[in-house]
């Protein structure tokens, strides 16, 4: 298995949550949304699918709430926002994401 | 849109993986496929681009293996050391005990299917098994009484040589000693980390 079969797909995998939450910073989306958003950026997503699963997850375990709103077409749509140990948790990972990234960069020299 | 035979198809095999989930989220999750298709699929989209949409979702089974990469990990406690004492004692507990610890077992988490097996078959009854083979290897001889007072025996030969009764009683005492062991050791680290 080269490196790039194995080890980006789990790095994707553990980064994946907190990218959801970061796009909730700032204010509600919905499922369709956050996924779309997701697949825009490269290499991120690869089956949008399976992100569902994830939102789900992040759900039970309370880093994010939703509330149904009526959409301007088609059927009630379930939003997604963060809780205030959602907000705890984005705020942590990005400093020790800042921390992970400059001491790879720096011993890779790609700064 | 979920009229079209394809995505009906999709749908269908999302519902079948979906199975081994939990009811409630499974049609949760049914809802959001769909609720995604509807807004990815324009109504007048031709085949192309709905098979192009669903390729993009994944397969049914990618998206329900994703609902459960980590299972809590079971962790051995009052349930599991119950389930094994009474294994191995809970014979003698008119044998009732022995059923109580068979149930404990097989509803535990902390086990394999065939760690279950060998639990079961080794030995049923526990240590209490042992009692009617006590009383086997120990009619296999003749006492001389007297006045009630036993005075000598002497091993017959039975339909069984007396080592082989001997063999069989060792068993049955290292069987389930053996199998408790290993499945108090097993029980100690969760199935998910094996």
């Amino acid at each position: 298995m080269t490196v790039r079969d194995s080890l980006i797909p789990q790095l994707r995998r553990g980064v994946l949550e907190f990218c959801i939450l970061a796009l909730l910073r700032e204010t509600e989306r919905y499922g369709f949304e956050i996924v779309r958003r997701l697949t825009e950026t490269d290499s991120l997503v690869t089956t949008e699918g399976t992100l569902y699963p994830l939102l789900s997850r992040l759900r039970r375990e309370g880093l994010v709430d939703t509330t149904w709103r009526e959409s301007p077409s088609g059927p009630p749509r379930r939003y997604y926002h963060l809780t205030a140990s959602g907000h705890e948790a984005l705020k942590a990972f990005i400093a020790e994401w800042e921390r992970f990234r400059a001491s790879v960069d720096t011993v890779l020299g790609t700064t | 849109m979920t009229t079209d035979p394809i995505v009906r198809d999709y749908l269908n095999d999302l519902r079948r993986a979906a199975r081994r989930l939990d009811k409630a989220r499974a049609r949760e999750l049914q809802a959001e496929i769909e609720a995604h298709l509807q807004e990815a699929i324009p109504e007048d989209a031709s085949e192309a681009q709905v098979r192009n949409e669903l390729e993009r979702l994944g397969t049914p089974e990618e998206i329900v293996e994703a609902e459960r990469p980590a299972p809590p990990p079971a962790a051995a406690g009052i349930h599991e050391w119950a389930a094994i004492f009474l294994l191995l004692f809970g014979g003698f507990i008119f044998l009732i005990g022995w059923f109580a610890g068979l149930i404990l077992l097989w509803s535990s988490r902390c086990w394999r299917t065939s760690e279950k097996w060998l639990g079961t078959m080794l030995i049923p009854g526990g240590l209490a098994a042992v009692l009617p083979l006590i009383a086997i290897v120990g009619s296999a001889q003749t006492c001389v009484r007297r006045n009630g007072i036993t005075v000598r025996c002497t091993p017959v030969s039975g339909p069984l040589p007396v080592w082989v009764g001997w063999l069989f009683l060792i068993l049955v005492v290292a069987g389930p000693i053996a199998t408790t062991i290993f499945l108090a050791r097993r029980a100690r680290t969760p199935t998910a980390l094996r």
